[in-house]
């Protein structure tokens, strides 16, 4: 097939002046590296931060009694929590689901005392389901039916200067107010690299809390998706299917600050993005009106031969293609590198921040990976597109301006 | 029996509006151009010779009196029924010679037929128009590869390209050395008379006088003469 000629006059028209091309593409090259980096770093960090609190107890999303979001008080207990349970395991995608009852109590240890959040687990699935207990360098972590027992954190075992084996006195309220004792063994100490976090952990087996507040069944079932990104269609289900006695909570209303931190720096990106993006517009705008303006008399003869307006802007925004393809393959060839150097090894930020690196309980790996996939290169085409494609349009606007009668006079 | 009346002029006047005062560049004007004239506008420097040719280009409208132009009234026309008036039935030739440099002469040619809507033949089309003109040995060079003459020659090729009823040259000679002005000027009288296309020339060159059989003098924005010659054979 033929090319139109005009096409060949929008292509010819760009190598008038090799270097101009050149520098416009490499503007719109550099520029959409640097935005994919950027947009391909803040979803793998997202991710990171998805991932992160999840596994660090707050879930992918929880089912929780219904007056909890409105409380957030860890007295409510799900009515039937085990059929709830199977509900949940029946819907779509592979899922942990990890029953918790939670309640404020003191842990004592000769005269020493220290105030945790105790947290019954079924211990078969919450130590994969968990990261915070992953590491328990001591002991082992609980068993299913081993009433008794606990698992401390590293710090909470310095702070009471206790040691495996130790018998630990624990006072909760029970659900009448009383005050309600009892004895936990240590059977281990967990140690997730944050004193901050290791302060903090007191797992006991589910029983337990049920025996200690009086308050049977677990307050929280939270759900780990294999597929994160199932998360939305899986809570909508959930929710249509689930009484009015519960609620589906995602884990931006459970951890918000980290869900608005998360948000913060997407908005960021965005931002950076827009602004280099309107400063590839405007240089290729600026160059595509240089062209124009030198070209004033070519256009005049144009229209005077009877090309119309919407003809003219169709070489200009061909122009602005042919730039903004070359911008794209060139911002690929720039930016998937960086991508995927950034998805695959990561910046370790532990320079900065040492290794405990946590945030509202949540604690984070400190080498952070950005995002990587093909959805990159149709992103790469779509920036860069469309920066060229619409910047050419006000050359264009101006181009049509053009009069024709201009074709006629003769310069001297 | 009366020929064909391209277009018709009466009492057209054009006038200029600088901001501080007013330039009177045609005062009824009355004159009429029909098919197969072969036709120059003479005159010295601010005389309206290229105002005129505007006008007629459709590329201006008149300020007052009445342009037809093809039985059109060109006042009536908006910017695109005019572009479209101009890609169907006129054709231009300028001084400057104004190929556009990035393409080779057959695609200059080939530019304005695929303006027209023209499709695949388009191609053929433009080195058949270049063959008839002895212009095929240039049908690949571009622009900057060409002489003036040769140039000026592929742009009256892209001209009559569209089969116009009417070619409107400003100046066309002007550029060239005598050898080519000759060259090209036969080229369009034998346009003129072998196809029927009518030429209006605006020029100061004798030697476009000279092969031109009707002769319009305009001064001061009036035509102060009108002299038809006898078509020599």
């Amino acid at each position: 097939m033929r090319r139109s000629i005009s096409i060949r006059y929008a292509v010819r028209s760009l190598r008038r002046h090799t270097r101009r091309t050149i520098l416009a593409i490499l503007g719109v090259g550099l520029g959409c590296a640097v935005c994919l980096f950027m947009i391909a770093w803040v979803r793998g960090e997202g991710r990171m931060m998805l991932k992160a609190a999840a596994e660090c107890g707050a879930g992918h999303f929880r089912v929780v009694p219904a007056q909890w979001p409105d409380t957030r008080e860890n007295d409510f207990r799900l009515a039937d929590w085990q059929r709830i349970r199977e509900v949940v395991q029946a819907t779509e995608g592979g899922k942990i689901v990890a029953p918790h009852a939670r309640k404020e109590g003191l842990l004592a240890f000769g005269t020493r005392v220290a105030g945790v959040e105790i947290v019954g687990v079924d211990a078969t699935v919450e130590q994969p389901a968990n990261r915070l207990v992953h590491r328990v360098t001591e002991g082992s972590y609980l068993t299913t039916g081993d009433e008794g027992t606990t698992v401390i954190g590293r710090g909470v075992a310095e702070r009471l200067d206790v040691a495996l084996d130790d018998p630990l006195m624990v006072t909760v309220a029970n659900a009448e107010g009383e005050m309600n004792s009892a004895m936990l063994r240590i059977v281990g100490i967990a140690e997730t690299g944050s004193a901050e976090l290791d302060a903090t952990i007191c797992h006991v087996n589910l029983e337990d809390v049920e025996n200690l507040t009086g308050l049977p069944g677990a307050g929280d079932l939270t759900i780990l998706l294999d597929n994160p990104k199932r998360l939305e269609g899986t809570v909508e289900k959930l929710r249509g299917e689930l009484s009015d006695d519960y609620a589906v909570v995602t884990w931006e209303e459970i951890v918000p600050e980290l869900a608005s931190g998360v948000e913060v720096d997407e908005t960021w990106t965005k931002l950076t993005v827009a602004i280099v993006m309107i400063v590839v517009f405007l240089g290729i705008m600026s160059a595509q009106l240089a062209a124009v303006l030198e070209r004033r008399r070519e256009f005049a003869v144009l229209s005077a031969l009877g090309m119309k307006g919407s003809r003219l802007v169709g070489v200009m925004v061909v122009e602005g293609l042919f730039l903004g393809l070359a911008g794209s393959i060139l911002g690929l060839v720039f930016g998937l590198p960086a991508a995927y150097y950034a998805a695959t090894h990561g910046i370790d930020f532990s320079e900065i921040y040492g290794t405990e690196l946590s945030m509202s309980n949540i604690l984070f790996d400190p080498v952070f990976k950005g995002d990587f996939g093909w959805w990159l290169v149709p992103l790469a085409f779509e920036l860069a597109l469309s920066a060229t494609v619409l910047s050419s349009l006000y050359p264009a606007w101006f181009a049509i301006r053009t009069d024709p009668a201009a074709a006629l006079r003769v310069e001297h | 029996m009366n020929r064909e009346t391209l277009v018709a002029a009466d009492e057209v006047t054009k006038v200029y509006d600088t901001g501080k005062l007013e330039v009177h560049a045609l005062t009824g004007v009355t004159l009429e151009i029909n098919k197969g004239d072969f036709m120059a506008i003479v005159g010295p420097s601010g005389s309206g010779k290229t105002t005129f040719l505007n006008l007629v280009g459709a590329l201006d409208v008149p300020t007052s009196g009445q342009l037809e132009i093809m039985g059109k009234d060109l006042a009536a026309m908006g910017k695109r029924r005019r572009a479209d008036l101009r890609l169907r039935s006129l054709g231009f030739v300028f001084q400057a010679y104004n190929l556009v440099p990035v393409l080779t002469a057959r695609e200059n040619v080939e530019f304005v037929l695929e303006l027209q809507g023209v499709g695949t033949e388009r191609a053929e089309r433009a080195m058949s128009i270049l063959e008839q003109l002895g212009l095929s040995e240039f049908a690949d060079r571009r622009p900057n590869e060409m002489s003036g003459g040769q140039q000026q020659r592929v742009a009256v090729a892209r001209a009559v390209a569209a089969h116009p009823k009417l070619v409107l040259a400003d100046e066309p000679t002007a550029n060239l050395d005598g050898e080519n002005a000759e060259i090209l000027l036969a080229m369009m009288q034998r346009l003129n008379e072998e196809q029927e296309i009518t030429f209006l020339f605006s020029t100061h060159d004798p030697r476009v006088v000279n092969y031109a059989r009707r002769v319009v003098t305009l001064e001061d924005g009036r035509v102060t003469k009108d002299q038809t010659r006898p078509r020599e054979n």
